[in-house]
């Protein structure tokens, strides 16, 4: 390697904004885009939040909330689940944590069309307004299918907003398909083509190697869901047959004749799968960096870690029927995808296994950020444990449609990934806005909602167990499970909504150190990566100044014997200590 | 591969050695150009997926499935000629491709009114395309009964997958078409000038990745 | 960024524009003389991929790209293969089951489609 070519963007004037608008809305510079999407992805999320605190209130005190009928229940469980894997999830890892961290960390000036970038933010803001157009008065609200949209069941009648909800639903996901493709052509073009001098791939933080993997995997992905979300919309609005076969639905034949409803199974989960792990490699890659820097160790298996990620997208898209097992596929089908699901545990059970022997003697700061890290692993152990379970054919018919499905999806891509986040505001903030986040509200807000998740969620896999059946909307007196149960899924809602008002804290945080916070400096945690050399905090337009940084090492040089500080920033050259 | 072998390598080495430099990963290929290719592998999931849904949906059909070639034949001196419309279509849509191909050419040779021209008459081709399919589409309304929704002749999801796929291509095409439009005219203007032909290049990208898809399409779809 | 142009000789171009019309013409007249089965499936899918090689290896220059580009436009396509290879797989499942379960008992069984591989029993 080491070529000496001049990076193309080093001869490239950048356009710099004349007028606040051009600096604060409309910009194109990738740092205000990143908080531009973090912002909306989180007032999002909040509302996802809220929803499921209603949803928790019903399940544990029936007819409590006399106004919240089954419609407003499925609507609301629909609208959580899509909102968080989408709106909030795939939107603040690759919209936020990727338009920020993947120019910073690559050292380039901006992404490479930063004028596609800004649509990209634009265009997701439509997405996530023709969602919330589902909630209009008077039109029957948003759908109310699951977040899984299956049909018949979703445009038949009967379904809460089988004809207005579900068609803004489907609209809304093309249209953030169309944000996402903008926004990903760029992050994927500008770590392969636009990095700076001497920053190989393999020099690369993970945190841009996951981004960089589930990027790739969404721009293969999101067709499937393109393509389903299309021929959902013919059926539901011209009539064409393609998911819906001959039905007699509320005592009438329908129109529809001939179609394979199983086939938007498979597209979608073909999208469904690589979507769960676009969630979590962004995660895996924060998380990776979080635990070397607040350990103040290298990473153990740089390199075993870039390849997991790799071979874990590769294989994400050969397990999608693993979601199918009682949907009536062929019945070969278990034996191939619960092979290929188990074999996906072997690359993640290898970045675990790094991450622990990263903490192995290491100098480990509980830092907030790192609090958030160890509380990452420990539940995406958990959850990926119970994956396991899931994984076999055998035990997961009996399982299916109970909540111990609930408690396996929540804590390995609800909560991890959401754990990942905020450890990665934690850690970026004094970056983005050069002020240090308050420590001692972090703290409770980490114990909270790290407790809070546990709390909630444990006791879900056991009400499985037992057969508690997954989205109904009351478990009716002649309930078949004994009355602890019920006690249980109180003790889960007073908990939930605890957490619900605890991330308060946190919005509260945020604002205030914005304006109050302690004077970061350029570099408090002494982190390595490119991003924390930038010559000013927070980084100007254009990120590095006149000349571009060049990168001379990796960005794991921590507690380097016989150096005089215990961190090597990447671009000390080789042989120099500081 | 020209590449490699002037340098006495490999193609796994060079592979590796891209791979592991700095900068940039595809040598000598500019920003526009990686972009565009990855979207065309983006947009390549997006027609297969429809076309392994019409695969799915047509084999597990019940009801007959019409007879492509008798359904899209043309009465050509009082004899009906199967797929000849079709067959016209994919000529004008390959000479299209070749005129792209040559203004791509001419367009390193930096001969800007000859890339104007051949741009142009692609764009006059890719038009004169869509404007056949509607007459395509118009004839299969009218003539034959057949709609989104229903078919005379079978299975209703011949008239949808034929509606919907074609109907995405066709928009493809349409939008290709303004894309060189745009291009041919800022090329003429000498807005690149000074810089390079390379946006010519990314243009015949798309437009060879739309006939690309309709050698799929006119396989699957008007001969299987 | 260094300019290397995709710049070839036009006869390239042109031999290859001939060639695209000359396998257009040949997939036509496999439906022409109305070739059937196996036999025509196979004339189309191999007339149809060599006209998408020539298209992507002359036309988008993809012959002359360096083989790191190469590679990684045309391997991740291969995860279609076996989405389009399993969902055929099940769909002569779900075909034969609608006959099974679905189909007239007092009418015979209807014969496949002619598009449609013969079901074991």
């Amino acid at each position: 390697m080491a070529t000496a070519e001049i990076p193309y963007q080093e001869t490239v004037p950048l356009h710099h904004p004349k007028t606040w608008i051009g600096k604060y809305v409309f910009s194109q510079d990738h740092k205000v885009i990143a908080v531009q999407y973090g912002i909306t992805a989180m007032a999002v999320g909040l509302v996802a939040l809220f929803l499921s605190d209603l949803m928790r209130i019903q399940i544990a005190f029936p007819g409590f909330m006399e106004w919240f009928v089954e419609d407003y229940y499925y609507q609301a469980i629909t609208m959580h689940g899509m909102i968080m894997v989408i709106y909030l999830l795939t939107a603040f890892l690759l919209g936020a944590f990727g338009n920020f961290t993947v120019p910073l960390m690559c050292g380039a000036r901006d992404m490479v069309f930063p004028f596609v970038n800004m649509l990209s933010y634009w265009v997701y803001l439509l997405s996530v307004i023709i969602l919330l157009l589902g909630y209009i008065p008077g039109l029957g609200g948003p759908t109310g299918a699951g977040w899984t949209l299956y049909p018949p069941q979703t445009i038949t009648e009967g379904t809460p907003g089988a004809d207005w909800g579900i068609t803004t639903m489907l609209a809304s996901l093309a249209v953030f398909i169309v944000a996402f493709t903008m926004g990903g052509l760029n992050y994927i073009t500008t770590i392969l083509q636009a990095r700076t001098r001497g920053m190989s791939l393999m020099r690369l933080p993970l945190t841009v190697w996951g981004i960089f993997v589930a990027t790739f995997l969404g721009l293969l992905a999101f067709p499937a869901l393109f393509v389903s979300a299309i021929m959902m919309i013919l059926d539901l609005k011209i009539g064409t047959s393609f998911f819906m076969p001959a039905i007699v639905s509320l005592g009438q034949t329908l129109a529809y004749d001939g179609g394979q409803p199983l086939l938007f199974q498979h597209l979608f989960w073909f999208f469904g799968h690589p979507e769960v792990y676009i969630v979590a490699l962004p995660a895996f890659g924060v998380v990776s960096d979080l635990i070397s820097v607040h350990a103040r160790k290298n990473i153990f298996g740089y390199r075993l870690m870039v390849w997991a990620l790799v071979f874990i997208g590769i294989l994400s898209f050969i397990v999608w029927a693993h979601h199918m097992f009682v949907a009536g596929m062929h019945p070969y089908f278990g034996f191939f995808f619960a092979t290929t699901t188990l074999i996906i545990a072997v690359p993640t059970a290898i970045k675990v296994y790094n991450w622990i022997l990263t903490l192995w003697k290491a100098n480990i700061k509980l830092t907030v950020p790192m609090l958030y890290a160890l509380s990452f692993v420990l539940t995406f152990i958990m959850g990926g444990i119970t994956g396991l379970f899931l994984g076999n054919v055998i035990i997961d018919i009996p399982l299916s449609d109970t909540y111990f499905v609930v408690a396996h999806f929540h804590m390995v891509m609800g909560v991890s990934p959401i754990l990942a986040i905020f450890g990665g505001i934690y850690h970026w903030y004094p970056k983005l806005t050069g002020r240090m986040l308050n420590d001692t509200l972090g703290k409770w807000h980490f114990w909270i909602t790290f407790l809070g998740t546990y709390i909630i969620y444990f006791p879900m896999h056991y009400l499985g167990f037992i057969g508690v059946p997954r989205r109904y909307y009351e478990n009716f007196e002649s309930s078949f499970y004994p009355v602890s149960a019920q006690h249980l899924n109180e003790i889960i809602t007073w908990t939930a909504l605890v957490v619900g008002v605890a991330q308060l804290l946190y919005v509260i945080n945020l604002v205030h150190s914005y304006f109050y916070g302690k004077p970061a400096g350029d570099n408090p945690w002494g982190a390595n990566s490119l991003e924390w050399c930038t010559p000013e905090t927070p980084p100007g337009h254009g990120n590095w100044g006149d000349r571009l940084p060049t990168v001379h090492r990796w960005a794991y040089d921590y507690s380097v014997p016989g150096s005089e500080k215990d961190f090597i920033p990447q671009t000390v050259p080789q042989g120099q200590t500081s | 591969m020209a590449e490699a072998a002037q340098t006495g390598q490999g193609p796994l080495t060079t592979i590796v050695d891209d791979w592991s430099s700095d900068v940039t990963t595809f040598k000598a290929v500019p920003w526009g150009k990686a972009m565009m290719w990855i979207f065309l592998l983006s947009d390549t999931f997006i027609f297969t997926s429809f076309l392994v849904s019409y695969m799915a949906v047509r084999m597990t059909q019940t009801d007959a499935w019409p007879e492509p070639s008798a359904v899209f034949s043309l009465e050509a001196f009082g004899t009906p000629v199967p797929l000849l419309l079709i067959a016209i279509m994919t000529f004008i849509l390959i000479t299209s491709s070749g005129t792209m191909a040559m203004a791509v050419n001419m367009g390193y040779r930096k001969r800007k009114v000859a890339v104007f021209w051949l741009m142009f008459a692609t764009a006059l081709l890719g038009a004169s395309f869509v404007g056949m399919q509607a007459f395509e589409w118009t004839k299969l309304i009218t003539d034959e009964g057949v709609r989104a929704w229903q078919n005379p002749m079978g299975a209703p999801q011949f008239g949808s997958f034929f509606f919907m796929i074609t109907g995405f291509h066709g928009l493809h095409v349409s939008a290709g078409v303004v894309y060189l439009l745009i291009v041919a005219i800022r090329v003429l203007r000498g807005r690149y000038d000074n810089t390079s032909f390379e946006i010519v290049e990314i243009t015949g990208l798309y437009w060879h990745f739309v006939d690309l898809v309709w050698v799929f399409i006119f396989a699957f779809f008007y001969l299987w | 960024m260094a300019e290397v142009g995709q710049q070839h000789p036009i006869k390239v171009y042109l031999l290859v524009w001939l060639l695209l019309f000359v396998f257009s013409i040949a997939s036509y007249l496999v439906d022409f003389f109305a070739f059937e089965g196996h036999l025509r499936w196979f004339l189309i899918v191999v007339f149809m991929l060599l006209k998408a090689g020539f298209i992507v290896a002359v036309f988008m220059h993809m012959k002359w790209e360096r083989p790191t580009l190469i590679t990684a436009i045309l391997v991740p396509p291969l995860v279609l293969i076996v989405l389009m290879y399993l969902l055929a797989y099940e769909a002569d499942y779900a075909w034969a089951s609608r006959i099974v379960y679905f189909g007239d008992e007092v009418a015979p069984i209807p014969a496949p489609p002619p598009s449609h591989p013969a079901v074991p029993h």
